[in-house]
């Protein structure tokens, strides 16, 4: 099977020698090793010539890809807003979020103004009554108030 | 950057071998299959700008690398265990004499034919038992090793350990298998 030749067990006493004698056998056991793969099934071979050619595809539009990044990175966003530079489309995005956010706080700012205009007519007309405002602290007008007019 | 007969060729020239180490870890062909496809895409996708010199020892740290996600993926508890073993010490047969095996293995080769009682095929069927029963580290860094004839700086960056370890698996492995042939009675 095969014709390799050891030295006499006096001579391989060495480190080096024991590590040549290792090499050798492991070397005929994976020379066997390739007898054994070389003798797949032509199923398993035929697959695996499927998921070569497939790598080989994936390889072919990996190389496309780097050969045109331009194409690919610039297209989406920038052609459905016309084709501006890319700072124009940041914008563009932003605005709509800063104009809402405005108008939310005019819409307080305002109903924060016609609270304290209402507050202040009411302690206006308070204060301009005939009536004195400890009036109505006071049980007696409480209960005169109560009281049903006959 | 290699060329598409290039990659092309060193597919097919690894292919087998390549599906044959992962059968030997995973024990199933339809996922040693998946595993080496897995392997080639991910070579063709993402490394298809390097030169031709470089696929072989970056096949062989994707394969590794996909095996290992398919063991991940399946969780076998089983691989677990296996991959423990490796930390185990290699000694158990305290009065196996490695080099005295070695030298009567080829000394004996001219000589001995084993044929005449095995066939041929039953003996390659039985070493690729015996490397196939090695635990995961020390099949993996002898394959490299020896079938992938990787240097061993090639082969610790494709395991991703230290060359120490990488001697100190092959020298296991090596040991082992000519312990378990010799006592079968094969000589490869």
């Amino acid at each position: 099977m095969n014709s390799l030749t050891m030295p006499s067990s006096r001579a391989m006493t060495s480190p080096a020698a024991a590590d040549t004698l290792q090499t050798r056998f492991a070397l005929r056991v994976a020379a066997r090793l390739s007898e054994r793969s070389h003798d797949l099934e032509p199923e398993l071979s035929e697959r695996l010539r499927v998921a070569r050619e497939q790598a080989m595809e994936r390889a072919r539009a990996a190389r496309s890809a780097q050969a045109a990044p331009g194409r690919v990175g610039t297209s989406g966003g920038a052609l459905l807003l016309g084709g501006g530079p890319r700072w124009w489309t940041r914008v563009a995005a932003v605005v709509p979020a800063i104009a809402l956010i405005a108008g939310l706080i005019a819409i307080r700012q305002l109903e924060t103004e016609a609270e304290i205009s209402t507050a202040a007519e009411i302690d206006a007309a308070l204060l301009t009554d005939d009536l004195p405002p400890t009036a109505y602290s006071d049980a007696g007008f409480a209960e005169f108030l109560k009281t049903p007019r006959d | 950057m290699a060329s598409d007969k290039e990659l092309s060729d060193f597919l097919k020239s690894v292919e087998k071998r390549a599906f044959k180490r992962a059968l030997y870890s995973v024990r199933d062909e339809d996922a040693a299959l998946d595993i080496v496809q897995d392997t080639m895409i991910r070579l063709s996708e993402k490394y298809v700008d390097r030169p031709a010199a470089e696929l072989p020892l970056l096949f062989q740290r994707i394969l590794s690398n996909a095996t290992m996600d398919w063991f991940r993926r399946q969780k076998v508890r089983t691989s677990v265990v296996k991959n423990f073993s490796d930390f185990e010490s290699a000694g158990d047969g305290d009065d196996f004499d490695i080099l005295e095996t070695l030298e009567a293995m080829g000394g004996s080769l001219a000589s001995e034919s084993t044929a005449d009682s095995v066939s041929r095929a039953q003996i390659l069927l039985a070493i690729e038992a015996e490397v196939a029963q090695l635990p995961g580290r020390q099949r993996e860094a002898f394959l490299l090793r020896y079938w992938e004839e990787l240097d061993v700086a090639e082969t610790a960056a494709a395991m991703g350990c230290s060359e120490g370890s990488v001697k100190t698996h092959c020298s296991r492995a090596v040991h082992a298998l000519a312990k378990a042939l010799q006592a079968k009675g094969i000589s490869p």
